[in-house]
């Protein structure tokens, strides 16, 4: 599977390790999250087997080390939810995404490459956790006060919050990188909503990540935070239920960001092997989005069992209710398309199919979680296990499909018909052996390793459907390896009816994708010559927008089609491209994206056991930090050119270029983050008596003239930035200096300011304060110090870019062309800015 | 397309309003109506951060959907902390 004759560049073949680390293409980046996952697989995957072995009888004492089963669940759950399912469907969307719309690469594409390295040395650090005084033992949910260090004391609890926080910064990057290529890439001709069923869910999908991920960032850096510094929030008073609040918000949209992936497989699969368009697909994709906007206003059904007040809890039933609707009406376009086409079983379908009989399974079972009543009966047992599988591994098994599906475009062969349906019967059987007897067992407590002896008959028949379901995947590998080696060729498109452009390329397709412009606005897809479409575009006055030209039902995506003696076929396209010269070639291959997650993880890694006070923490912390400078700065001056398309869809952001939407949908992920501090203070500010909290737990020390001090420092450097812009308009390199300079000093004013009331509070002797206002004095002080240190450490980051900047100013930067890197920052300084302007009056006034 | 003289207003009335807060909390106005304060203070902010967003940021001369990808950033982070504190009253 390689192509060597892939545009030289000095990129190293397939066959050369160097390439798997300095690779940003793609195609790479796809085949190493699928390998890396599929690795998490097998590891969670064992943990998942020991738990089934305790379970074979009750108190069967197998994992007898103290905490050993609290481990293994909650290492099983946190690897397969975070670490497997979700990098599992990034692996599929990496390879196939640019592919299916048309676009050479993602848009950014070494901040792909570092969302994966930041991704596998996540997974590095969380199998350090277990030689660290053990892993973290909450459950995946980690549920407070469990997961504060007074109850997960072991170094090992602190990493894993590290590498969560790691895996998030991970998906991150991926969200804004995929939804900055998808609403910037797309070829001419393809609207948005004529995206091929897996690239719409993948694209509602990364919106969801976007949004919900920065959820649980919130709360994965206050817990961090609890574990590093001494501050209080989820032991205090409404702090359990504000964990709660902040892991479900992200937790909810978390089941539908794993199952859409699998919904997008599962609709061009069905497709594919019945022959026909998606029953109703118009009416599938307006589902599709109405859950993902549905999924972020339902997530207290997991939390009937708490605290909150019974019209809250009403309320969330009947949107769990609703969002039921949806998903009803895209199963039923799964049953209708293949009655109404013409099924052909082959390995992918089969998984599809097992895996909309296992969701329906799931889904009906979940109905019974959603009602208020029933929950009460049900929650914290094996219902919601079985449930919870029965739709998470239906998802899981759509991917094992995609699998076989897209096998032969990446490697070029074919896989053994036989031996995949052989994985799939075994697979097929194991699964309901393994998770249907847990509906009849249900009264099991769930996390629990003893249960009652009249169940034992349900648990054997579930740890033997472990095993057998387990012992599938061998069939799997044996399948792949071998027919990797010596299946046989596949070609273009082994699948008769397959519809998208990943079909109309090579298999493996070349290092750049397209043999010329993918172009949709004839009625099919045909590739342009690029000089060509210069000239009509000349001619037209401009090119079509998503407004205008209907693009194709694309039924025709298995060949370059012709139209108007304007085509290259694939192969033609080739020959040409191979005598062209090629000066403006995009690069593919930068190490820095390993170095500073290299540097990444070393730094957190030291972090994890800073509060042990060995040093030799402090020297990882000191070393990560260094390394982590060294790598950005080498990153930004290295040269790495990364054209953007000329001839793309590029509605509704035309005129946007690519960084700035990128720096926009960041934005929109920091403005969550922050959401998720201010939120919490204001949540437990309600918990703890609104007007009570000034009088109880503020000292008469803390004033507001400090705060508006700092507020009209930020202001100003604001305007700074403001001057800087308008001085690089008018070519004025002293302007821009000078206004940077000013902007510094300011942002470096508004730190000294706080770092003074800071210590003015830490030292304040009053009788409700005898020893300061420290971090840890009460749960104001710490939201207080927490939330505005945040707000500080984004003030930190913008001077360490000011640091970059301000000597690359003095030697002429910025003027001309080169502006936009300045109002990139600052979008980001004024974001900063608006924080402060609701931090001054919620911490200072009110 | 510089508008030094726009920029320089927005950021003097950025000021003032900033001014404005301190002096309602300065005044007792909090002590005597919490809540009418509170309303004020807030909105204050509210068209600071607007002017910062739509001016500063350029907001107002890009197209519609980029303010859209930031209000639905607000959206969520409104959405999670107004159910979750609704829940506990």
């Amino acid at each position: 599977m390689s192509h060597e004759h892939d545009h030289g560049h000095d990129f190293p073949p397939m066959s050369s390790v160097k390439r798997w680390f300095i690779t940003t293409n793609h195609k790479d980046v796809g085949i190493l999250y699928l390998v890396t996952s599929i690795f998490v697989l097998l590891m969670g995957g064992v943990f998942a087997l020991l738990m089934r072995v305790e379970l074979f009888s009750p108190g069967l004492d197998f994992l007898s080390t103290a905490g050993a089963y609290n481990q293994a669940v909650s290492a099983h759950g946190l690897l397969m939810v975070f670490w497997f399912i979700s990098p599992f469907a990034t692996g599929f969307a990496n390879y196939i995404v640019p592919l299916q719309i048309g676009a050479d690469d993602l848009a950014f594409p070494r901040l792909n490459a570092m969302s994966y390295w930041a991704y596998l040395f996540s997974i590095v650090l969380f199998m350090i956790s277990f030689f660290q005084g053990g892993t973290f033992a909450g459950g995946w949910t980690m549920y407070a006060p469990l997961n504060v260090p007074t109850y997960m004391p072991n170094v090992g609890g602190t990493t894993v919050v590290l590498a969560l926080i790691m895996f998030v910064a991970a998906v991150t990057m991926g969200s804004v990188n995929f939804l900055t290529t998808f609403y910037r890439m797309r070829a001419p001709g393809l609207r948005m909503r004529d995206l091929p069923m897996f690239s719409m869910s993948w694209f509602l999908t990364v919106w969801m990540m976007l949004l919900a991920f920065a959820a649980l960032l919130a709360a994965l850096m206050i817990l961090g935070a609890q574990h590093l510094l001494p501050v209080n929030y989820f032991n205090v008073d409404g702090g359990s239920l504000l964990w709660t609040h902040l892991f479900w918000f992200f937790g909810h949209p978390e089941v539908y960001i794993v199952f859409f992936p699998a919904l997008g497989v599962m609709g061009e699969v069905f497709q594919t092997f019945t022959g026909r368009r998606l029953v109703g697909r118009k009416w599938f994709v307006l589902a599709m989005v109405l859950v993902a906007l549905q999924s972020f206003i339902v997530w207290m059904h997991h939390m009937f069992l708490t605290g909150i007040n019974l019209e809250i809890k009403t309320l969330f039933m009947v949107t769990t209710i609703g969002i039921s609707l949806p998903f009803d009406l895209m199963v039923f376009s799964l049953i209708y398309t293949m009655i109404k086409g013409r099924i052909r079983f082959t390995t992918p379908f089969l998984f599809c199919l097992g895996a909309l009989i296992l969701f329906i399974l799931g889904g009906i079972t979940g109905v019974f979680l959603g009602a208020v009543v029933l929950d009460y009966e049900f929650r914290g047992t094996y219902w919601v296990v079985a449930h919870f599988h029965y739709v998470m591994f239906a998802g899981g098994t759509a991917l094992v499909g995609g699998i076989y599906y897209w096998f032969p475009k990446m490697t070029g062969r074919m896989y053994d018909e036989f031996l995949g349906k052989l994985h799939f019967a075994i697979y097929f059987v194991g699964f309901n052996l393994l998770y249907f007897p847990m509906f009849s067992a249900w009264e099991t407590p769930r996390r629990v390793f003893q249960y009652d002896t009249g169940m034992a008959f349900w648990h054997k028949v579930a740890t033997v459907g472990a095993f057998m379901l387990g012992m599938s995947f061998l069939i799997m590998a044996y399948n792949l390896f071998k027919s990797m080696v010596d299946g046989e060729e596949a070609g273009d498109n082994p699948w008769e009816y397959a519809s998208t452009a990943e079909w109309a390329v090579p298999s493996p397709p070349p290092l750049e994708n397209f043999p010329g412009v993918p172009d949709y606005r004839g009625g099919s897809l045909s590739f342009r010559d690029e000089s060509e479409l210069r000239g009509e575009t000349a001619a037209d006055g401009g090119t079509a927008t998503d407004g205008g030209t209907p693009a194709a039902e694309t039924s025709a995506a298995t060949g370059a089609t012709a139209s108007g003696g304007a085509l290259a076929t694939a192969e033609q396209a080739l020959a040409t491209q191979a005598v062209e010269s090629e000066p403006d070639h995009a690069d593919h291959a930068s190490y820095w994206p390993v170095v500073v997650c290299f540097a990444g993880f070393v730094a957190f890694l030291g972090l994890s056991g800073i509060r042990t006070g060995d040093t030799l923490y402090y020297g990882l912390t000191a070393t990560g930090g260094v390394l982590s400078a060294v790598g950005f700065v080498g990153m930004a001056q290295e040269s790495f050119y990364v054209p953007e398309p000329e001839f793309a869809e590029k509605w509704p952001f035309e005129g946007v270029e690519n960084m700035k939407l990128g720096m926009w949908f960041f934005l929109a992920s920091d403005i969550v983050l922050f959401g998720g501090f201010i939120g919490s203070y204001l949540f437990l500010r309600v918990a703890n008596g609104w007007e009570h909290w000034h009088h109880a737990f503020i000292p008469e020390a803390h004033v507001v003239m400090p705060g508006l001090i700092n507020t009209y420092l930020l202001l100003g450097s604001s305007f700074a930035v403001v001057l800087a812009l308008v001085a690089a308009e008018k070519n004025s390199s002293r302007g821009i200096v000078a206004s940077l300079v000013a902007t510094f000093l300011l942002g470096v004013g508004f730190l000294v300011n706080k770092g003074l009331e800071w210590q003015h509070l830490f030292h304040i002797h009053s009788e409700a304060f005898p020893n300061g206002w420290n971090l840890g004095t009460n749960i104001a002080s710490s939201t207080f110090y927490l939330t505005t240190g945040l707000h500080g450490a984004h003030v930190v980051v913008g001077l360490i870019m000011l640091l970059y900047m301000v000597p690359r100013a003095l030697f002429g930067a910025y003027t001309g062309e080169d502006q936009d890197s300045l109002e990139y920052f600052g979008l980001y300084w004024h974001f900063v800015d608006i924080v402060w302007l609701f931090l001054f009056p919620l911490f200072y006034i009110l | 397309m510089a508008h030094t003289k726009l920029y320089t207003g927005i950021f003097v009335v950025l000021m003032a309003f900033s001014t404005i807060q301190a002096v309602v909390e300065m005044t007792g106005l909090l002590d005597r109506a919490y809540w009418t304060a509170f309303g004020i203070i807030i909105v204050l902010s509210t068209i600071k951060a607007a002017l910062v967003a739509g001016y500063f940021q350029h907001l107002r001369w890009e197209p519609p959907a980029v303010t859209y990808v930031a209000l639905g950033g607000l959206f969520a982070a409104l959405t999670l902390t107004t159910a979750a504190a609704y829940s506990i009253l």
